[in-house]
């Protein structure tokens, strides 16, 4: 086994800087095992000399394809089926029923995950769509699942799943939507079909142009990582993806009225969310 | 089943980022009558180090209280001198909501902001100087304390000393007692002063 390559308190100063730049994730000393392990790993596996040479490719490589890795190794993506499931109930109790009595008709009702990590957010919703809104009967529903990490969505793509991850799944709806392939369970192939998943960085307005017109933006867990500018960013990037009125839900230790004021807050029975303004007439 | 996937021109699903627009262009963009047009000039104009100018000047007619919050994201995040001190400059601002934007901003970038603390911190105005207390509240800071320990020694504006030391109690150490000190005999005659102070030393002491 290879020595790893030791990484000077410099060095981690400077990729600090320059990953943070790129993702808006930063890392607090805490984290230096952790950041080290990998940045070790990645400079033994494209066989860099050493940090510097690793860092030249990683800043200048033209694909961006190991920046891509390296983002996908430091990134975290531990989560459950109907984690804070709080919030399922209030999607269906009292925040459809708000964005259907405004909508037309014919008009999809748009939901964006992000991050989506393994899938077991956006799937979760979908779950809880089919399961327990009547609405679903009348309305389309859009749900889309993005990650700054470009293997963790194969895996969400893929929808294989550890008991650990479907230890609050029902029985029942284990047996209607997952299939046992060996020790794992598989969501079923009309809901992997059903939701799109997309790679976006929350840092980098360009990546997320193209977000819009969304009715309900889960942002759960995401914003903890980030410091006070990046959760800023991340709040104009949420805010220009809803309609007006549309609604977005955070992690039950984060508050969007500490981050930007332009959002209302909005206390439903179940929990705290942020909605967008409507524009009065 | 009910639940649509959406089409693949919907979302930019794993496209390379797209090629920013020019300055000029999203400068002509940031004088559309569309606020929401003028947010996304606004946050796109991060891609350019030289926006700090024109977002600053927009930022002195601009209306609309989102848009307003997109230029103070995108002047925070391009942190250039230019940003840094037309931010500091809008703590003189006649406008409430100018000023509280500029305050907020300048704490979203702790490490150049404290480069302007101290000349902030003896600027002529009391105002300015009390804004910049506020400033220093959240602003994580390894010299916060010794800012406003500098304050207590030497202001003399009794509202800015008050300001400063109510926040040294929350953030200051047992090192700081001897500028409470000082600044009791100072303002002898003030009662909200001795008061502050006496309330100061205690909780200093405790550490």
């Amino acid at each position: 086994m290879p020595e790893p390559t030791a990484i000077t308190e410099a060095e981690f100063q400077k990729f600090k800087e320059f990953f943070y730049r790129k993702t808006g994730i930063s890392f607090d000393d805490s984290k230096r095992y952790f950041v080290d392990r990998r940045l070790s790993d990645r400079i033994q596996a494209t066989k860099s000399e050493d940090f510097r040479s690793y860092f030249m490719l990683l800043r200048f490589q033209a694909s961006g394809e190991e920046c891509q890795l390296l983002t996908n190794e430091m990134t975290v993506n531990e989560t459950y089926f109907f984690r804070e499931d709080h919030h399922f109930d209030c999607l269906v109790h009292s925040i459809l029923p708000v964005i259907t009595k405004r909508k037309t008709k014919g008009e999809p009702i748009r939901i964006w995950c992000m991050p989506s990590s393994s899938g077991e957010e956006p799937y979760s919703i979908a779950i809880t769509l089919l399961e327990r809104w009547p609405g679903i009967n009348d309305w389309d529903v859009e749900i889309i699942a993005s990650d700054i990490d470009t293997g963790i969505l194969n895996k969400a793509r893929a929808g294989l799943y550890s008991e650990r991850s479907i230890r609050n799944v029902p029985a029942h709806l284990l047996r209607k939507y997952f299939i046992k392939t060996g020790h794992d369970y598989q969501i079923s192939r009309d809901l992997r079909e059903a939701v799109e998943f997309t790679r976006a960085n929350l840092a980098e307005p360009l990546d997320t142009r193209h977000y819009r017109e969304f009715d309900v933006i889960f942002c759960r867990n995401l914003l903890i990582y980030f410091d006070d500018i990046s959760r800023r960013t991340a709040a104009d990037t949420f805010f220009d993806a809803l309609h007006p009125g549309g609604f977005i839900l955070l992690g039950h230790s984060e508050s969007m009225s500490r981050i930007s004021p332009i959002f209302n807050v909005r206390r439903f029975p179940e929990g705290i969310v942020y909605q967008k303004p409507v524009p009065i007439p | 089943m009910p639940l649509i996937r959406p089409s693949s021109h919907d979302v930019a699903s794993e496209s390379p980022p797209e090629q920013a627009h020019s300055l000029a262009d999203l400068t002509v963009q940031l004088a559309s009558s569309d606020a929401g047009a003028r947010r996304l000039a606004a946050l796109e104009m991060l891609a350019h180090p030289k926006a700090s100018k024109v977002l600053l000047t927009h930022l002195k007619e601009e209306a609309s209280a989102t848009v307003r919050e997109a230029i103070f994201t995108t002047l925070a995040r391009l942190d250039d001198p230019a940003a840094l001190s037309g931010l500091a400059e809008f703590l003189r601002s006649e406008d409430a909501n100018l000023r509280n934007g500029a305050i907020e901003a300048l704490k979203l970038t702790p490490d150049h902001t404290a480069s302007v603390v101290p000349k902030l911190l003896s600027d002529p105005n009391s105002d300015v100087r009390i804004l910049t207390i506020s400033i220093l509240e959240s602003l994580r800071h390894p010299s916060v304390e010794e800012w406003l320990v500098a304050v207590i020694e030497n202001d003399s504006h009794l509202n800015v000393c008050g300001a400063a030391l109510d926040l040294l109690v929350e953030v200051g150490s047992p090192g700081a007692a001897g500028a409470v000190e000082r600044l009791k005999a100072r303002f002898p005659a003030e009662p909200y002063i001795q008061f502050a102070a006496n309330l100061a030393l205690k909780r200093l002491k405790k550490g």
